[in-house]
């Protein structure tokens, strides 16, 4: 493996902040990347996770605090000068480059020769599947095919870090999925620590390695994606990741006392209680106290929302044995896997 | 894994650019200092100080006194009311024709329109004084008298020069409204008229009131038509010719020209107002498709002929009056008008072809230049460098003309520009200067911020993000600039007029020249020279423009 990616390309942002006219965007940031590492910066928009990813690129000064490379304070250092590779949303090509003088770019500029450039964009379009397609122009490829160009062209000269902003949002669904596994595969393989910002649940939890979530300027989470989903640790990471329904302490106290049990001490109304759909079990049962309000079939599984003493209750039960709108239903939660968010 | 980590190698320092990036800044500020910025000033200042230079309002007061001004500045406001609501409503109906209807023949309305703006603005006077003068083709069929000379005459004449513009201003309202919005009125059971009423018209309004001032101040304040076949009907544009270059009275000169200062800043701000009001709207709206009305079409087909023909024929017959052996007598076609009766010859053709290419050149550069360190400008220098750029927007060509006199015909840069042709240079390049720099700051932003920051990250410094990002999506907007400043530069006569020499003449001017000098027909065949200059200068631009937003079309999808 390549010792640069070892030790020396651990990226760490320290107590950042900034604010664009005097309005605060980011507060105090904290956040590190471990050789290897893929992290993705999920959040609504406005949540800041662009102006964060802009501000490790370069593209933004930071307001406060420090980014290290590799205990290296990258202050003053302009963008072009740090060696890491970026891709936007749009796929940001140079229009009247071929495939191969786009990819070849980044090593143009630092001087290298023309051999070793195109042993080097040959390899990379290999890598990126797009070997064959060295001399189209931009306008010629796909969506998904012009992304690929983006990402060879930045890995082209191997960089400290990868910064990926939205690069699967402008692509249509299936071509998403098939470039998000690719991209997947490619970061394993090379063990570039990377960051990716997206405001897509589902694309964290699949590429991440760890999730950072952000709301409002402020990391509210970082953890595996597992963690982030099962152990949520304030209201809002729990209702932005995944369904879920929230109870309040005093409706948990009086119709489901048994997930009192694990819920940290504090004030009444300091903690909510967080279920996800598949850990209710909702069972037909005409003296149950549950009303089942509406059914969605999702494929898989049929989402029930049930009325549950003035909660809308969500629960996730098998196609074959969905209940109908007006049935009455028994409730059961699993005490072991509720857990208690911050308000 | 590869040896090849290139994010490594150090790319090359950026610190030489900052100084350029300076002076690219620094030049056309400095430009706009000298040649626009200066002149009003000293125009302003010399309305209200006395010949002895002590503050005084002497010079409004003797405007105020003298009977024939009052006239003037009274035949100004009639003349230019009554263009302005012909050639508003006579455009709306023909940008109305364009967008809204299935005429055909629209090729043909497109080119007629494309006239006024290809040749000086007096020959829309020629023109009618060749169809209706006393030796007119009229008179010499009919045996009628009809006196082309005055009031109406002159409205006529400035209605076809104004007419174009207005149609240029409301059709790109019209063009951007989206189509849904006429889908939605349908669904909803709104008639043809209610839709009318309630989506084109609104759309509109703010493009109508904004045609409106620009006719205005361009008629009120252009002196070509009025000089030729205004007659005994006097304006405020041809009494500050005949008190600057007649008489050589600067201060009388300066007091008018302060007073035609004022259309022109009105009309910027309601454009301002009209441009806010009318929001951005988003790319892609979707065209709207004409549905078919035999009614509408017939009836806007028959008032875009009576609106469109007067300017057609205007300018043919000046085209072929240049040809006839003795108009309108002798109809046969000759080649005897193009030897002209000038001391120079066709010098001047050539002169205004130097001019104008050195305008379009040195002009471009600036407002690129400008445009481009513009972007990263902050705060008050910002406010204030916009502001210039944007100052000779409210400059009437007559007003600067004159003020390049009062500033430069004596002084510290007289030895060099007086009489030179960079004098010509400057005054065409900055009284276009602000539409040059609104096209510019557009075209700029057509660069895309996501493709100039990928370059960055790959290590492109300054040179290589202006050479490989910004250029290639500029080249159109540089090449429709550059053809602009060029053709305005072949056709502009208001501000040049004060700064020609004998030994040193341009085109335009030339044409009045031989008009004045009663030889009409070879300023027929004098027009036609120019006209026919730039029209291929058009041409070329739309040929340039075509091949260069090729890319930038393409594109699109990839940056």
């Amino acid at each position: 493996m390549d010792a640069i990616h070892t030790d020396a390309a651990r990226l760490s942002v320290d107590s950042l902040g900034k604010s664009f006219d005097g309005v605060a965007v980011l507060h105090d940031i904290s956040l590190q990347a471990q050789a290897g590492e893929f992290i993705c910066l999920l959040g609504p928009s406005g949540c800041g996770k662009t102006t964060l990813l802009r501000i490790i690129a370069g593209l933004e000064e930071p307001g406060i605090g420090t980014v290290r490379l590799g205990g290296r304070d990258l202050a003053g250092v302009p963008a072009r000068e740090r060696g890491f590779g970026i891709v936007f949303q749009s796929y940001s090509l140079f229009p009247y480059m071929t495939v191969a003088q786009n990819v070849g770019y980044g090593m143009r500029i630092r001087g290298a020769s023309g051999r070793e450039i195109s042993s080097r964009v040959d390899e990379l379009l290999g890598m990126t599947g797009m070997a064959g397609h060295a001399d189209r122009l931009p306008w010629q490829l796909s969506g998904g095919q012009q992304q690929r160009v983006a990402m060879a062209r930045a890995l082209a000269v191997n960089p400290a870090v990868l910064l990926l902003d939205e690069p699967f949002s402008a692509l249509d669904a299936r071509v998403r999925m098939q470039l998000r596994g690719e991209v997947h595969a490619l970061q394993r393989r090379l063990r570039i620590p990377t960051i990716m910002v997206t405001h897509d649940q589902e694309e964290a939890l699949v590429l991440a390695d760890r999730v950072a979530c952000l709301n409002e300027g402020r990391i509210e989470q970082v953890g595996t994606p597992r963690e982030i989903y099962a152990r949520p640790h304030t209201r809002f990471v729990a209702s932005f990741i995944g369904a879920g329904t929230l109870l309040d302490t005093a409706f948990v106290r009086e119709y489901a006392p048994a997930l009192l049990e694990g819920r940290p001490s504090g004030a009444e109304t300091a903690f909510e209680a967080c279920v996800r759909p598949e850990d209710v079990r909702l069972d037909a049962d005409p003296a149950g106290d549950a009303r089942v309000a509406d059914v969605q079939f999702l494929g898989s599984v049929a989402r029930v929302t049930a009325q549950w003493h003035g909660k809308l209750l969500l629960a996730d039960m098998h196609p074959s044995r969905t209940p109908v709108p007006g049935d009455a239903m028994s409730v059961w939660l699993d005490p072991s896997r509720s857990v208690w968010v911050a308000s | 894994m590869n040896t090849a980590t290139w994010s490594q190698v150090p790319v090359r320092g950026d610190g030489t650019w900052r100084v350029v990036f300076v002076a690219l800044a620094a030049l056309p500020l400095l430009g706009l200092l000298v040649f626009v910025a200066w002149p009003l000033l000293l125009i302003v200042l010399r309305s209200v100080t006395g010949d002895d230079h002590a503050w005084t309002l002497t010079r409004y007061a003797a405007l105020l006194a003298s009977p024939r001004i009052l006239q003037a500045g009274w035949h100004s406001l009639a003349m230019g009311a009554t263009v302005t609501a012909i050639s508003v409503s006579a455009g709306f109906a023909v940008a109305f024709a364009l967008h809204r209807s299935r005429l055909p023949g629209k090729a043909l309305m497109r080119f007629a329109l494309l006239l006024p703006i290809l040749s000086p603005s007096l020959v829309q006077a020629l023109g009618i004084i060749f169809l209706f003068g006393r030796a007119g083709l009229v008179h010499q069929v009919t045996g009628w008298n009809i006196d082309p000379y005055g009031f109406w005459g002159l409205v006529l004449a400035n209605a076809c020069y104004g007419l174009p513009q207005v149609v240029l201003i409301v059709s790109s309202s019209l063009e951007r409204t989206d189509r849904r919005y006429y889908d939605g009125a349908e669904v909803l059971g709104a008639s043809r008229w209610r839709q009318f009423l309630d989506i084109t018209l609104p759309q509109c309004r703010y493009a109508l009131v904004a045609a409106a001032f620009v006719v205005f101040t361009v008629t009120v304040t252009d002196f070509g038509n009025a000089i030729v076949i205004g007659g005994r009907y006097r304006v405020l544009a041809t009494e500050i010719y005949a008190a600057v270059a007649g008489q050589l009275d600067f201060g009388l000169g300066a007091a008018i020209g302060t007073i035609l200062l004022l259309p022109a800043v009105l009309s910027i701000a309601v454009e301002r107002m009209v441009a806010r009001r009318s929001g951005r709207v988003a790319d892609g709206a979707m065209v709207v498709q004409a549905p078919r009305n035999t009614a509408r079409d017939v009836g806007l087909g028959l008032v875009a002929f009576l609106a469109l023909i007067p300017i057609f024929a205007t300018t043919a017959i000046v085209v072929y009056a240049s040809f006839a052996r003795l108009w309108p007598y002798k109809l046969g076609l000759t080649l005897a008008n193009y030897h002209v009766n000038l001391a120079d010859g066709f010098a001047p053709i050539v002169t205004s072809l130097e001019v104008s290419v050195l305008a379009a050149l040195v002009g471009t550069a600036l407002l690129f230049s400008l445009a481009l360190t513009q972007r990263r400008m902050h705060g008050p220098f910002a406010a204030v460098s916009s502001f210039l750029a944007l100052l000779p927007a409210a400059i009437p060509g007559l007003v600067l003309g004159v003020g390049y006199l009062v500033a430069f015909n004596d002084g510290p840069l007289s030895g060099w520009l007086y009489g030179s042709i960079a004098i010509l240079v400057a005054c065409n390049f900055y009284h276009y200067h602000a539409q040059g720099y609104l096209a510019m700051v557009a075209g700029l932003r057509n660069v895309p911020v996501a493709l100039e920051e990928a370059a960055q990250c790959l290590g492109a410094g300054t040179a290589r993000r202006i050479g490989e990002v910004v250029l290639p999506y500029a080249a159109p907007t540089l090449a429709s600039v550059f053809f602009f400043l060029f053709m305005r530069s072949m056709v502009t006569l208001s501000g040049v007029v004060f700064l020609v020499t004998p030994a040193l003449n341009l085109a335009a001017v030339a044409v009045m020249q031989l008009d004045m000098n009663g030889s009409v027909s070879q300023a027929a065949a004098y027009a036609t020279c120019v006209m026919v200059v730039t029209g291929l200068a058009v041409a070329a631009m739309r040929l340039a423009a075509a091949r260069a937003s090729m890319m930038v079309k393409r594109s699109r999808h990839v940056a």
